[in-house]
């Protein structure tokens, strides 16, 4: 019923209210780019990664002592510290690991099924000592686990590897084996290089050392092995629940007493994981941080505009309340007035918040990645136009008030 | 006139004080959060040795498996590295000016005092030409030359926190230092020293702190460097030492600098004569495709400005947009309000040039004091998104540098003219009669 004096009003003072229109629309597309792309990292972040994280120790141990050239210390010295660690207390379980999970750093190899045709694809590894599979927290959906004499040497003269036994993660078997027979079957390195592994088991999750590299990120293989690497020895220590912190603080004395020719450094996994995701959790912070900045701007526009709009019209509401209008009507007015600017501003916002999402889609698309932000969610925009309809009607809701105590006494003013 | 304008249009905004006070802040707002992210920006996407970037090259050579490329999703670019054996060949080679191979590793240094442990140090294995190729500032000393490459001598440059650590700042060239099982002798100390991008070294993170120490690369057959950086093969990496040196893999990184186009042409003919050599040998089994890369064609191919950074230069920007139709709006209700007294100002002989230069003005006065209050407030929010996207112990990344500093004000400057030039043209077009009726 006030529609059309509403209405008229607007196009008198088209000028105003095209630019909240714009506003709104350019925050509503903002708003919703951001959102999509926290809830995806975010996602990202928190996904399975198979590992029991709130309760994994990585100790990296890098002996400069002459002692480790000799390869019987090297190995003895570890077979010491694993017995040590496991006897800890609060502490369930400890393995050597060649590269920590998560971290952003690690080692990768090409692998394809033996009968089949084609390319190798990436299959990043961890080699282990025993313990790998209680210790990671990992699975074991099927096959076994690596028997006490599988942990030797297997490289030849060459520097092939033959017939190792591997672990995979369901992920890696599935590409590797899309029937699902991945057990007892051969893995090769395939073009020239001769080396090979025999799968004999799966486990369900497990991530490798990087989780930001979507394609791969749950393509991950154990295997057994023999420390090789003299400058640098990991252990992954899994502890009793909430015993983690306890653990950690007397670790570094246990090792250094223990053989004080090395340095050793202790951090959880979860250091490692929030390492690395740096960059992500700090883009999440961020966008949260212009999300709020710029609905707020957005929302002192509108109320700055209604302010105006109802000073300007002091003479107007104190005729309309002479002739009977009640305050409720005069209310109805200007907030009526606000739900079609904004409303005609989040219509305009789709347009261009799906405008700037392909913008951005095709800014972030590399050649073999997935670009930054994904596409937009429906019910995310539907969300965003909420928000924003409702602090559009919260922001009008003062000034509009205001309107209602203009005294029809006003009317019979001259200015 | 212009000082009577700006008289005007300050006495104007000291009549509604808050009024005036919200319209900066707004303003200051969009250009805090611009001037913050165009900076992160410009600190990654930015030149980073601009009085040399065209005369360095990043040489590759093409020694990948024939069957296979090395990235299958651009099959047609080389592998970033070089292995030891070509890496080697190529410093034979007279024609660059400056050139060398490198890589990076961990050292055991084991300090001169009683009560400091060993540690691990990130060390760059290097030749003396390293210093020269990229403008490496001293604190104390030089590097090393060619009799100290050829040795090996025991020599070794320190960055300024690694001196500081192990000798307390001093001048400490000269000074024997235990590094592994050898003792090295100082011969410089780095200034404080942090490229953005650490362009030399993209393969390992672009923004990553350089390295502790530098060595010599000959010693490193002798003592038996690895590398700690990233390292890509495709063969068999052998059993031991020496097959690895003379494997496939590619871990050596190699820098020339080539001064003009016709050097350049001279060192592109010589490396894919050594390529050619190199076939009839049985190995490089592609086609030819031995690149030099300069600074910036580097920084493309390998993408080192982070996808985020190029987001939150849209986004921020967009945000100024925002600030900026938000002052448009205010700035019309504003001026509108004072309707009547521009009508007596018109019928008093004011012209609609005035008027209009007057509220433009006014405007840029705003747009003004946003954009000096939005530099200040810049500062502590590129702190902000420094340590938010970084771990705590890195240092920290992101400058805000004098053209980023100038772009802020400029951005202010445009802002408040695009803003202010549809409100202006309005009211200056009051006719001067109606409201002098209405009174």
């Amino acid at each position: 019923m006030e529609f059309g004096p509403v209405f008229r009003a607007l196009v008198h003072n088209r000028a105003r209210f095209l630019l909240i229109t714009l506003e709104v629309a350019l925050t509503l597309a903002i708003v919703a780019n951001c959102v999509t792309m926290v809830l995806d990292l975010r996602g990202k972040f928190l996904r399975e990664s198979g590992f029991d994280e709130t309760n994994l120790v990585v100790a990296s141990l890098e002996p400069f002592s002459a002692a480790y050239d000799d390869e019987n210390y090297l190995h003895a010295a570890r077979a010491r510290d694993l017995d040590r660690l496991r006897a800890l207390p609060g502490v369930r379980d400890a393995t050597a690991i060649s590269a920590v999970p998560l971290s952003g750093g690690g080692s990768a190899t090409g692998r394809k099924a033996e009968s089949a045709k084609g390319d190798s694809i990436t299959a990043p590894y961890f080699e282990v000592s025993d313990h790998a599979i209680p210790t990671l927290g990992v699975k074991l959906v099927a096959g076994r686990d690596f028997r006490p004499d599988e942990f030797r040497d297997y490289v030849d003269a060459e520097g092939e590897v033959h017939d190792q036994p591997a672990i995979l993660s369901q992920a890696l078997a599935d590409k590797l084996f899309p029937k699902g027979d991945a057990l007892g079957k051969r893995i090769t390195s395939g073009g020239d290089a001769k080396s090979s592994n025999v799968v004999v088991g799966v486990v369900d999750t497990m991530f490798n050392s990087w989780p930001q590299v979507e394609r791969i990120s749950g393509h991950a293989m154990l295997l057994p092995s023999q420390p090789e690497d003299k400058r640098l020895i990991r252990y992954m220590i899994r502890t009793q629940p909430g015993a983690r912190k306890a653990v950690m603080a007397g670790l570094e004395d246990l090792l250094l007493k223990a053989d004080a020719g090395r340095i050793v450094k202790i951090r959880s996994l979860q250091e490692y994981k929030e390492n690395t995701y740096n960059g992500e959790r700090g883009l999440i912070k961020i966008l949260g941080g212009v999300v709020v900045l710029l609905v707020a701007v957005t929302a002192f526009g509108i109320v700055g505009l209604t302010s105006f709009s109802v000073s300007q019209r002091r003479r107007q509401i104190g005729t309309r309340r002479a002739l009977g209008a009640t305050r409720q009507d005069i209310l109805r007015y200007f907030l009526l007035e606000n739900w079609l600017v904004t409303g005609s501003g989040l219509a305009l916002g789709v347009f261009l918040a799906w405008a700037l999402n392909y913008g951005l889609v095709k800014m972030t698309t590399v050649v073999g990645a997935s670009a930054l932000i994904p596409k937009l969610d429906w019910r995310l925009l539907a969300g965003g136009m909420l928000l924003l309809w409702g602090s559009g009607l919260l922001a009008a809701l003062a000034p509009a008030l205001r309107a209602t105590r203009v005294a029809p006494v006003v009317a019979t003013r001259t200015v | 006139m212009l000082a009577y304008h700006l008289r005007i249009a300050a006495k104007s905004l000291r009549r509604t004080p808050i009024l005036s006070a919200l319209l900066v802040a707004g303003i200051a707002l969009g250009i805090a959060v611009s001037t913050a992210f165009v900076a992160a920006y410009h600190t990654m996407a930015k030149d980073p040795i601009p009085q040399k970037s065209k005369r360095l090259f990043w040489v590759t050579l093409d020694a990948w498996d024939p069957k296979r490329p090395y990235n299958d999703d651009q099959p047609k670019d080389p592998p970033e590295q070089l292995t030891y054996r070509d890496a080697m060949a190529l410093m034979n080679s007279p024609v660059p000016t400056h050139k060398t191979a490198m890589f990076k590793t961990r050292l055991t240094v084991f300090p001169n005092s009683r009560d400091q442990r060993p540690f691990r140090a990130r060390t760059r294995v290097t030749y003396g030409d390293f210093f020269t190729l990229f403008d490496v500032p001293f604190q104390y000393g030089a590097g090393w030359g060619k009799e100290a490459d050829a040795g090996p001598q025991a020599v070794v440059v320190l960055d300024h926190g690694t001196n500081e650590k192990l000798f307390g700042g001093r001048n400490s060239v000269g000074q024997p230092v235990r590094i592994e099982d050898r003792v090295f002798t100082v011969s410089g100390v780095l200034a404080p020293w942090f490229p953005k991008p650490t362009f030399f070294d993209v393969m390992n993170g672009a923004f990553e702190e350089p390295e502790e120490i530098y060595v010599p690369f000959r010693w490193t057959p002798i003592m038996k460097f690895q590398t700690a950086g990233n390292s890509n093969g495709w063969t068999s990496w052998g059993n031991g030492y020496e097959d690895m040196l003379a494997s496939e893999g590619t871990w050596i990184q190699y820098w020339a600098q080539l001064d003009d186009a016709r050097q350049k042409e001279a060192y592109q003919s010589w490396i894919d004569g050594y390529a050619r050599e190199q076939k009839k040998q049985g190995r490089f089994g592609r086609p030819l495709n031995n690149r030099l890369f300069d600074v910036q064609q580097l920084l493309d191919w390998e993408q080192v400005v982070p996808r985020s950074s190029k987001t939150m230069l849209v986004i921020s920007l967009l945000f100024l947009v925002v600030s900026a139709v938000n002052l448009i709006g205010i700035l019309l209700g504003k001026f509108l309000a004072r309707s009547p007294e521009v009508g007596v100002r018109r019928a008093l002989g004011a012209s609609r040039r005035h008027v209009f230069l007057q509220h433009l003005l006014e405007c840029e006065l705003v747009a003004l004091l946003g954009g000096v209050v939005g530099l200040v407030a810049s500062v502590p929010l590129l702190h902000g998104i420094d340590r938010l996207a970084r771990s705590a112990d890195d240092p920290a990344l992101y400058q805000l540098e004098l053209p980023v500093l100038g772009a802020g004000i400029l951005l202010a400057l445009v802002a408040g003219l695009i803003a202010g030039l549809y409100p202006a043209w309005r009211i200056c077009r009051i006719p001067p009669a109606s409201h002098l009726k209405a009174q």
